[in-house]
């Protein structure tokens, strides 16, 4: 079986981040970086279904040379082998774009499983996943707790629903599933892993490796653009209720059912 | 090539000192990754509160440990190790260290001490046998030199085995105390005395053996009850009439004396390498504490005294780093000789983490005194870093005499009195005087970065001062010098701040070749704040070497002893 997952470099979860000069990206200079956390459990979910089926799986990455080091986690980890899409015709683009991009990819290598993180820590669409099922014209499933052993070309998932309400559906192969973060405990990249890695092989590619029109992807094929990006606006206030113990608890709580709506 | 040795004949061996070393990208990358696994790791898997109550470390920690492959980073990959640089080990060591105190004694005791004479002297026949499970960690490994009646004094070891004819094997029998890793090592470095022949005669000279716990009489005692680094076993171990064959001889018969010194050599600096990762916890930790404690409406962050300790823990740390890597450095290029350079670095960093564990304490005021903070428990855990593999005592001892060697060589006649100075000990007795002063010359620096130049100034005058001094010492002493211990103190602390010094030089010339802008302007700053305190620190040891207010300590001393421990004389001990 093969299983494609696809992994984002994101920064890490408690990096200091400034905002660019140009106002609409992030100042990466400096910062330490890590794989997406749902991707993590994706990849987590991947080596778990190749080692009970067996197969392999392939780590595909969107990013630029930076994000190598995002490569070789995923190779340390067990990942088999690599695809770089990295090419300065994929830079700057939006979710649909990304889709575009790995879903060529991934035609190329037609495996039987595409994976996905269900989000990004940075940009945060949710998108990607779905678009990519979109135009590769498989079914999806998104919000993942739980995989079964795929069984004659079908799998069983377990789907995250609202208010502690799961779903367990089935899905006929190839298909594209987005993973919850925290439902495995992610494995340890050892040093012998790491290693090994450095052997594996990271394809690098561009648009015309991949197929796809270079108009398609990129910033020449997002469909959003990003206007701005800013830092919440520090305002201090705050508002006093009058009245006894009772009235102030009575008037908090229609507040907080009418106004805040957390009730 | 050596940093610290030349010190001693007034020179500085530039191609010892520059470049300061780094490591190749892809081991960068490799301990990048690893690192950020171990602190996964250490996160998720180590609780260290309840290693140290309950004075051991799980089953499941070693094996999450030996997963990570952690018990193998310095043995080469043909034994199933991962074959990395001193650097790369010491660094991932610093990690290790800032995960848990228990842990790095522990992968220590194995892996820098433990298994190190196998790789060091054992045949290709033993390395085949031995090395890949303690690699792949499912074995660990123990150091056992300790004994009862034998500490700093190594050589006076009792253990002892015995030639049988009969059997074809040695016969070994006696005890040794403090093993770490002692409850769980499945094998033994071990030294005994053993019987070889030199000129003619028959004599003792100490032996190092390869024992299997396995092996027939090998035991091992209860657990200690220890201050700290209470997680880590540490017990007796008991040889009786074990029956060891002669292919588990490491190095040679007679040799075990070199064996165990080689070893202690690298281990201090892997010792030295944990303690700059405590410190690096240390720091965070009294970091983020002093941001969120508030007193007087602010942040004590905000407070200069505050502010004093942060800096003082965080140029403890860029020093010691300095040394550590620099002679890790010089253990990566193939350097023969770095035992004044580990001798130091285990000095320096055990004593800097033991300041900066009490200033972290101090931040953190009462609330550090508690239990319910970590502080009180990394001050247990550091304070055996000035104590084990040669204290520093022994450690400040060996880095003088064995310093003196090179100028007392040209001084015939303490010559041979240096080379064995704890045989010789007390038998030394007048040295030509009055020879004529042998003109010492200021080394030249290296064209430098012109800020890093004017830094750099005091290390050449203070390099020949030094040499001066030790001549003068020489001199002054003749072959009692071994006997002067506070003289040949004065001498050790002095080396150990010129290397300091030579330390951060070198590493803010790489940090400002490296970093144009604010990343070099740091180092720039740290180097000048430590070499600023450290040429006075040497002035002030050379200068009270020759004025020698040390006799009246031994006067003060004298009284005490003649009294059995009361502070003046004729007055009750405790009085």
């Amino acid at each position: 079986m093969k299983i494609v997952v696809c992994i984002k470099q994101v920064p890490e979860r408690d990096a200091r981040l400034r905002i660019a000069s140009d106002g609409k990206s992030v100042d990466t200079a400096g910062v330490a970086t890590e794989i997406n956390e749902s991707d993590q459990y994706a990849l987590e979910a991947g080596l778990r279904v190749a080692e009970k089926v067996g197969g392999e799986v392939v780590a595909l990455l969107l990013g630029p040379d930076a994000a190598e080091e995002a490569i070789r986690r995923a190779l340390a980890m067990g990942a088999a082998r690599a695809i770089h899409l990295n090419d300065a015709g994929f830079q700057g683009g939006d979710a649909s774009s990304a889709a575009k991009a790995l879903a060529a990819a991934v035609r190329q290598e037609s495996p039987d499983l595409v994976l996905t993180g269900l989000q990004s820590d940075d940009a945060g669409w949710s998108q990607t996943g779905v678009i990519l099922a979109q135009l590769l014209g498989w079914p999806s499933a998104t919000l993942i707790m739980e995989i079964e052993q795929p069984e004659d070309g079908r799998i069983k998932v377990k789907r995250e629903l609202e208010a502690g309400w799961f779903q367990w559906i089935t899905l006929p192969l190839p298909a594209v599933l987005t993973i919850q973060s925290g439902i495995y405990p992610v494995r340890y990249a050892t040093l012998k892993g790491i290693m090994g890695a450095k052997k594996k092989e990271m394809k690098k590619m561009g648009p015309a490796d991949v197929g796809v029109d270079g108009g398609q992807v990129g910033a020449a094929g997002r469909k959003v653009e990003l206007k701005r990006l800013y830092v919440p606006e520090k305002t201090a206030e705050a508002e006093i209720l009058e009245g006894d113990a009772a009235t102030a608890a009575a008037s908090l709580v229609d507040r907080l059912q009418k106004e805040a709506k957390v009730l | 090539m050596s940093v610290c040795r030349p010190f001693f004949t007034g020179h500085l061996d530039l191609e010892a000192l520059f470049p300061f070393p780094s490591m190749s990208p892809e081991e960068s990358e490799t301990l990048e990754i690893l690192r950020d696994s171990l602190e996964r790791f250490g996160k998720e898997r180590v609780d260290s509160r309840r290693i140290d109550a309950e004075a051991r470390l799980p089953r499941e920690v070693l094996d999450g440990l030996a997963e990570l492959g952690v018990f193998g980073i310095i043995v080469p990959a043909e034994y199933d190790g991962a074959g990395a640089s001193m650097m790369f080990y010491a660094k991932a060591f610093e990690t290790l260290a800032r995960i848990d105190g228990s842990i790095v004694v522990t992968v220590g005791a194995h892996e820098s001490i433990g298994l190190k004479g196998i790789l060091q002297f054992g045949t290709e026949e033993q390395k085949r046998r031995f090395l890949p499970p303690l690699a792949r960690g499912e074995q660990l490994a123990a150091f056992a030199l300790t004994e009862p009646t034998s500490g700093s004094d190594a050589a006076s070891i009792r253990t002892r085995a015995t030639w049988s004819e009969e059997r074809g094997a040695w016969i070994l029998d006696g005890t040794k105390i403090w093993i770490t890793n002692g409850g769980i090592a499945e094998v033994f470095t071990v030294f005994a005395q053993t019987a070889v022949e030199r000129e003619g005669k028959t004599v003792d000279r100490i032996t190092a053996f390869i024992v299997p716990r396995s092996l027939e009489g090998v035991s091992s005692g209860p657990e200690e009850h220890k201050l700290g680094i209470r997680g880590s076993s540490t017990t007796e171990v008991h040889f009786e009439g074990v029956v060891v064959p002669p292919d588990l001889v490491l190095g040679e018969v007679g040799g075990g004396f070199k064996v165990a010194m080689e070893v202690l050599n690298s281990g201090r600096l892997g010792l030295a390498a944990g303690c700059v990762g405590g410190m690096k916890q240390l720091l965070a930790e009294a970091t983020s504490y002093a941001l969120e404690r508030r007193q007087f409406g602010r942040p004590i962050a905000e407070f200069e005294l505050i502010q004093k300790k942060l800096a003082g823990m965080a140029l403890e740390i860029y020093g010691a780093e300095s040394i550590v890597y620099l002679t890790t450095g010089l253990v990566d290029r193939g350097a023969a000789d770095y035992s004044l350079e580990s001798a130091i670095c285990k000095v320096k960093a055990s004593e800097g983490v033991w300041r900066v564990v009490n200033e972290a304490l101090q931040i953190a005021g009462g609330m550090g005194y508690m239990q319910e903070y970590p502080y009180e428990r990394y001050l247990r855990d550091a304070r055996i870093n000035l104590i084990f593999e040669g204290t520093n005592e022994i450690l400040r001892l060996y880095t003088a005499l064995s310093g003196l060697e090179a100028p007392g060589e040209q001084l015939k006649a303490v010559a041979r009195a240096l080379r064995d100075p704890i045989k010789q000990l007390g038998l030394l007795t007048g040295y030509a005087r009055g020879r004529a002063r042998r003109a010492i010359h200021r080394p030249d620096l290296p064209d430098l970065d012109p800020a890093v130049a004017e830094i750099a100034r005091p290390l050449p005058v203070w390099v020949a001062e030094f040499a001066g001094a030790v001549e003068w010492a020489l001199r002054r002493h003749g072959g009692e010098i071994v006997e002067r211990q506070i003289a040949l103190e004065r001498l050790a602390e002095a080396a150990g701040d010129l290397f300091l010094m030579a330390a951060v030089v070198s590493r803010a010339e790489e940090g400002r070749r490296a970093e144009p802008g604010p990343g070099g302007e740091a180092h720039v700053t740290r180097a000048r704040l430590i070499v600023n305190e450290a040429w006075r620190r040497v002035r002030r040891q050379l200068g009270r070497l020759r004025e020698y207010p040390d006799n009246d300590l031994r006067v003060v001393a004298a009284e005490v002893l003649a009294s059995s421990g009361a502070y003046l004389p004729g007055r009750r001990p405790a009085e």
